[in-house]
């Protein structure tokens, strides 16, 4: 009877941890749409798919390579990508692989590689996935495909929220307008 | 009880070999003995259930329904988990059967996968796919123990496998070692152990003999990187460690074919080993600067506890020719060392230690009259002697010659054996 009381309350403490895992996940996006600040990252988005999470777009951002005076790239590096806000859309400051103390918003990013001869570092910006509903990831590409044929620049963005270097991707913008509710739009027509 | 059983008590019965009273007892003891089958299927259509039942929540909420507002699609993201918890919660509260709990614990085990996905796919939150199975595993492995269950451990190992997989292989230009694998299996290893002690003889456990060391296969290569020789000869240790572990005393009443350990240990050092017994591969000298320091520290500490394990299983039992799969790990290790002053030896030495393994697992097979081990002897010195084909230069006659005699050895040793048992009989 004892035995049976403790388990029972270990398995409500484990219930508990398991319901605080996804409540915290979503607390810390939250706080992070709530009070970070928003950047737009050009973007050209492609369709693959998660096991589990279902379909999503990938990102691939034109910010992906930096031109850096910090020639010391080890194995398990990260590049801590400093920004700054240029009319709205984000712009590198800097990239260094360890934080500095500047007053800018940063991220870190994944090292891809560090090209010696010309001291570039090519990375990939951590909010690379939008998920979308399944039928409507490859029509977002297609969307995005024939806009970047038809405008003159691209003008399909990320729109991110940035928090001492948290971040959430909130949406993908075409001109100015979210791609879900283009692609929304375009299937009730 | 079985009808044939059954059948076979009445005719006994009839022909007046026992009386109805015995015949009585038998049927009771035989009765009371046996798990009712009705609660053994039940127990597997529950988890079975479960699992598609689970499974299938996943797969609609990654449709991403992109209709709902943020709140109501977080709401979705908890009830499968609470539901999960209230069905486990009360299947431990009213002590209800294992079959309530192994499904129910599938369940929840599933529902708080989908619940970490969708919140991560409603916020777009990046985390790789190995820092979600880790979360997804953390959240799950107290449910193995608080609820018994042997479903929750099959999936924990199962899933910790992909997590391994997917840190170690899968992303080719970020390759990490999954470290937390290793305590993940050591957290699982008293259940396991628990299961060899009390219900050796159950089904399950023989599936836990054989998913353990599968999944530590199949994990192993995300420890090990860089000079492939080395990696070879690590393997080979590796190998000697499992079948090791095979020989340790809780194993010693159950049959070898149940015996996972054994199975995939031996068949792998035979692999290795003859891919050790080529002369190319001793080719060029094995300098030891060539090996990085973690592939090192790693076949060092897996050769101390085959050592260990093997001083612990003999302390009570002499050398004998028949176990030499027992120390051969150990053996290549020391052959390594003197092929990096001399190839030509450590070769020998290697295919030395193949044929004389071969031979005494034939001897083993003559002496248990078995034929399984029989037959896994000839293979070896068969297999020894394909690889010698390759690189030892002989004229075609000698080969033939060869071949036929290890294919007359085949047969002879097999007619041998059932003249044997046909005598004893």
């Amino acid at each position: 009877m004892k035995s049976k009381k403790i388990i029972f309350t270990l398995f409500l403490l484990l219930a508990v941890v398991q319901l605080l895992a996804p409540a915290k996940m979503i607390y810390n996006q939250e706080q992070i749409i709530k009070t970070g600040k928003a950047y737009k990252f050009l973007t050209q988005p492609l369709d693959p798919n998660d096991p589990l999470r279902g379909k999503y777009v990938r990102l691939n951002y034109q910010i992906n390579r930096f031109k850096t005076s910090d020639t010391i790239w080890k194995k398990n590096h990260h590049a801590y990508v400093y920004l700054n806000d240029s009319i709205g859309f984000a712009k590198i400051d800097t990239v260094s692989h360890k934080k500095l103390n500047l007053p800018n918003d940063y991220v870190i990013a994944d090292k891809y590689w560090f090209n010696q001869n010309n001291n570039t570092l090519r990375f990939n910006l951590p909010f690379g996935r939008f998920y979308m509903e399944e039928s409507k990831a490859k029509p977002a590409e297609d969307l995005v495909r024939r806009n970047n044929r038809e405008a003159i620049n691209n003008t399909t963005c990320a729109l991110v929220y940035i928090k001492e270097g948290k971040f959430v991707l909130k949406d993908v913008l075409i001109n100015d307008e979210s791609i879900t509710d283009i692609i929304r739009k375009n299937s009730n027509n | 009880m079985n009808s044939n059983f059954k059948k076979e008590l009445s005719k006994l019965i009839a022909d007046d070999v026992i009386s109805i009273e015995i015949a009585k007892k038998i049927d009771n003891y035989y009765n009371s003995k046996q798990e009712p089958q009705s609660n053994k299927l039940l127990s597997i259509f529950g988890v079975l259930g479960s699992l598609l039942v689970g499974l299938g929540i996943i797969l609609v909420l990654a449709h991403n329904w992109d209709n709902f507002s943020r709140l109501i699609k977080t709401i979705f993201a908890f009830i499968p988990l609470v539901i999960g918890q209230i069905v486990v919660g009360y299947s431990l509260l009213k002590k209800k059967s294992s079959i309530w709990l192994e499904s129910s614990g599938t369940f929840l085990f599933l529902a708080v996968g989908s619940s970490i996905s969708l919140v991560s796919q409603i916020y777009n939150i990046p985390g790789n796919l190995g820092s979600f199975l880790l979360t997804w595993l953390m959240l799950c492995l107290p449910l193995v123990y608080l609820l018994k269950s042997k479903s929750v451990f099959i999936l924990c190992l199962a899933f910790t496998t992909y997590y391994a997989w997917e840190l170690g292989y899968a992303n080719w230009n970020n390759i990490k070692t999954p470290w937390m694998y290793l305590l993940i299996i050591t957290t699982l290893l008293p259940f396991y152990i628990t299961q060899l002690k009390y219900k050796l003889e159950n089904n399950l456990t023989t599936v836990f003999n054989f998913l353990l060391p599968l999944s530590l296969l199949i994990s192993f290569g995300t420890f090990v990187k860089g000079n492939y020789q080395f990696i070879v000869i690590t393997y080979v240790v590796f190998f000697g460690l499992l079948y090791n572990l095979g020989r340790l005393n809780f194993f010693n009443n159950i049959r070898i074919r149940k015996n996972g350990f054994i199975l995939l240990g031996s068949l792998g050092l035979v692999v290795t080993m003859l891919i050790l017994s080529f002369k190319g591969f001793w080719g060029e000298r094995l300098l030891f600067q060539k090996i990085n320091n973690h592939d090192l520290i790693v076949a060092i500490v897996i050769l101390i506890t085959t050592i260990v394990l093997l001083i612990f299983n003999k302390r009570e039992s002499s050398f004998k020719w028949n176990s030499l799969f027992e120390y051969a790990s150990s053996l290549i290790a020391l052959t390594y060392i003197v092929g990096n002053y001399n190839n030509l030896i450590s070769s020998t030495l290697v295919n030395l230690i193949i044929f004389i393994l071969g031979v005494s697992t034939i001897k083993k097979g003559v002496d248990k009259m078995n034929f399984g081990i029989l037959n896994y002897g000839m293979l070896i010195i068969t297999l020894l002697i394909i690889c010698r084909f390759f690189d030892t230069e002989m004229t075609f006659v000698v080969r033939g010659l060869l071949f036929i005699l290890v294919g007359t050895g085949f047969f002879a040793t097999n007619f041998l054996m059932i003249k044997k048992m046909k005598k004893l009989n």
